[in-house]
């Protein structure tokens, strides 16, 4: 048999790719597989989290923010515990940026609270003396685009699997479930509840009042998501 | 002595020459530099052994003739000689065969670099080094340390001179405002201020002794400004009726019953700091994750020395 391999340059070809293939797919394959299956107490975004993300990315925010923490002592003490890869399983696509004008944000939803994103966001140097973000005060009247949040849950749940109205081990050994609307009324339905929670820690009435008439500013749906980032 | 010999020989002679002139000219030159004179000798011997390798082997071709055994196998008419095992490559080949498999058992999988391993390694390394250096550090260090905590983890919130940014966190100038007080006693509270649970009860819990009735606007009113007012003004009736049986007379709390309203102490910002904060204003996130015991420490009395 090696006689022939040797006189067919081709086959030979075919099989030095089969056997270098099956090398490959062992050693990478089970790693890969392993490493980017979800660490526990990660959980699908909610739908108004998932419409903040899609403010979070219509803004560009991740040009400036990077959301991956690396295993540096300074960066830990800062930021939180590093980052790991599972924690990305349901980031389509994931944020981690390569710049980071402004400061890390994987784990925000840790240390900063509804109010402070608030006036942050409408002001950023009436909180950070100096600071050079630019303010973002139009989130404060636009609607979140509910619609696509649920249209991507749907594609999510359907082609990837997300476990959406299912039981999600968290940390403490408990399982939280993260629903996801039947129809897009009810989605429209679960956002509202979720904003409301939100929009009860807020200050600014005009917010307050839409979120009371059934409306969801960007704003709130962008604080849900920076919250929901632990 | 032909043709190549003579390029052989002319170009050693410029490449030494070359050697010498770039060490020689260069600082130090080469009397004064022990690594300069290294130098130019290396370079003589390599041309030497280069001269007696190539003299060698040509010799050895021009002159040899085939000695060996040819193998019986023919690859296109290219035979081969049937050659003992060179001993240097035979102990090579086994050698690398032992390092081989203690490399692949323990070699890489004991002592493989790994990120988080420096990671961790460096994160003890910081700990150990922080608790000898600052283990019995007290009085004015303490709160330099404290402030420097603070600047670093708080002042995004309360400001960089702790007075809450207008409102929109807690002015930890005073202990306590009008608006806080009144907010605990409308909603009662539960903020692990004492390092574990005891809840206050809101309005609808709280008697006040002297009227024999639950506490009234008014007196809510008048007692929220005496609190705030550290302990002086009108409403001192109210607070001894409605507040002093858990607070104590003077407001300084009570161990494992209700927190300091007077002044900050540093287990009670400690605690704050530990367990996060709902109040008046707002939601406070704990930190407890972020900070060492001793930075807890040091941040508590840079507070409780803020209202002094």
């Amino acid at each position: 048999m090696f006689h022939w391999l040797e006189k067919h340059p081709f086959f030979f070809a075919v099989g030095v790719f089969l056997v270098i293939s099956f090398a490959g797919l062992i050693e990478v394959v089970p790693s890969f597989a392993d490493k980017s299956r979800p660490v526990i107490g990660t959980k699908p975004y909610s739908t108004l989290e998932l419409a903040g993300r899609h403010v979070y990315i219509k803004n560009s925010c991740n040009a400036c923010h990077s959301q991956l923490i690396r295993p540096f002592k300074s960066e830990t003490d800062r930021y939180g515990h590093y980052s790991l890869s599972g924690e990305y399983a349901y980031d389509r696509p994931f944020l981690w940026g390569s710049k980071r004008t402004g400061p890390d944000l994987h784990r925000v939803g840790n240390y900063r609270t509804t109010d402070w994103h608030e006036n942050h966001m409408l002001n950023p140097p009436s909180v950070v003396a100096g600071s050079i973000m630019p303010a973002y005060p139009w989130m404060f009247t636009n609607k979140a685009n509910v619609d696509t949040a649920y249209a991507e849950q749907l594609t999510i749940a359907q082609f990837f699997s997300v476990p959406y109205n299912k039981a999600v081990p968290m940390k403490d050994g408990s399982t939280k479930v993260v629903k996801m609307g039947s129809t897009l009324a009810d989605a429209h339905a679960l956002a509202l509840a979720e904003a409301k929670v939100i929009a009860a820690d807020m200050k600014n009435q005009d917010v307050k009042d839409a979120v009371a008439a059934g409306n969801i500013p960007e704003i709130v749906a962008l604080i849900a998501y920076l919250n929901s980032l632990k | 002595m032909n043709k190549l010999y003579l390029a052989g020989i002319i170009a050693a002679s410029l490449l030494l020459l070359g050697t010498y002139l770039s060490v020689g000219t260069s600082e130090g030159g080469l009397n004064g530099d022990i690594v300069n004179q290294l130098a130019v000798l290396g370079a003589v011997f390599i041309v030497l052994i280069a001269i007696f390798v190539v003299v060698k082997y040509v010799r050895q071709m021009q002159t040899d003739t085939a000695d060996g055994k040819l193998a019986d196998e023919s690859w296109d008419g290219i035979g081969e000689y049937k050659n003992e095992l060179p001993m240097g490559w035979a102990v090579a080949f086994f050698s690398l065969m032992v390092w081989g498999s203690w490399y692949m058992t323990l070699g890489y999988p004991v002592n493989a670099y790994s990120q988080i391993g420096e990671y961790n390694e460096d994160t003890v390394a910081h700990n150990e080094k922080f608790a000898t250096k600052y283990s019995d550090i007290s009085g004015d260090r303490l709160i330099e340390m404290g402030e420097s905590v603070f600047l670093a983890e708080c002042k995004v919130c309360h400001g960089i001179n702790a007075d809450g940014i207008d409102g929109k966190a807690a002015n930890l100038n005073k202990r306590i405002s009008v608006e806080s007080v009144k907010h605990q006693v409308l909603n009662g509270s539960n903020n692990f201020l004492l390092g574990s649970e005891m809840a206050m009860p809101d309005r609808n819990g709280l008697f006040n002794m002297n009227s024999g009735e639950l506490i009234s606007d008014a007196e809510i009113d008048a007692v929220s400004a005496y609190v705030a007012n550290g302990m002086s003004g009108a409403g001192a009736d109210v607070f001894a009726g409605a507040c002093a049986s858990c607070h104590g007379d003077d407001g300084k709390g009570m161990e494992f019953v209700a927190p300091n309203i007077v002044a900050f102490t540093p287990e009670l910002v400690a605690n704050v700091v530990t367990y996060g904060k709902k109040g008046a204003i707002g939601r406070m996130p704990n930190l407890g994750d972020r900070l060492n015991a001793k930075q807890k420490e040091a941040v508590g009395a840079y507070i409780t020395s803020l209202s002094k």
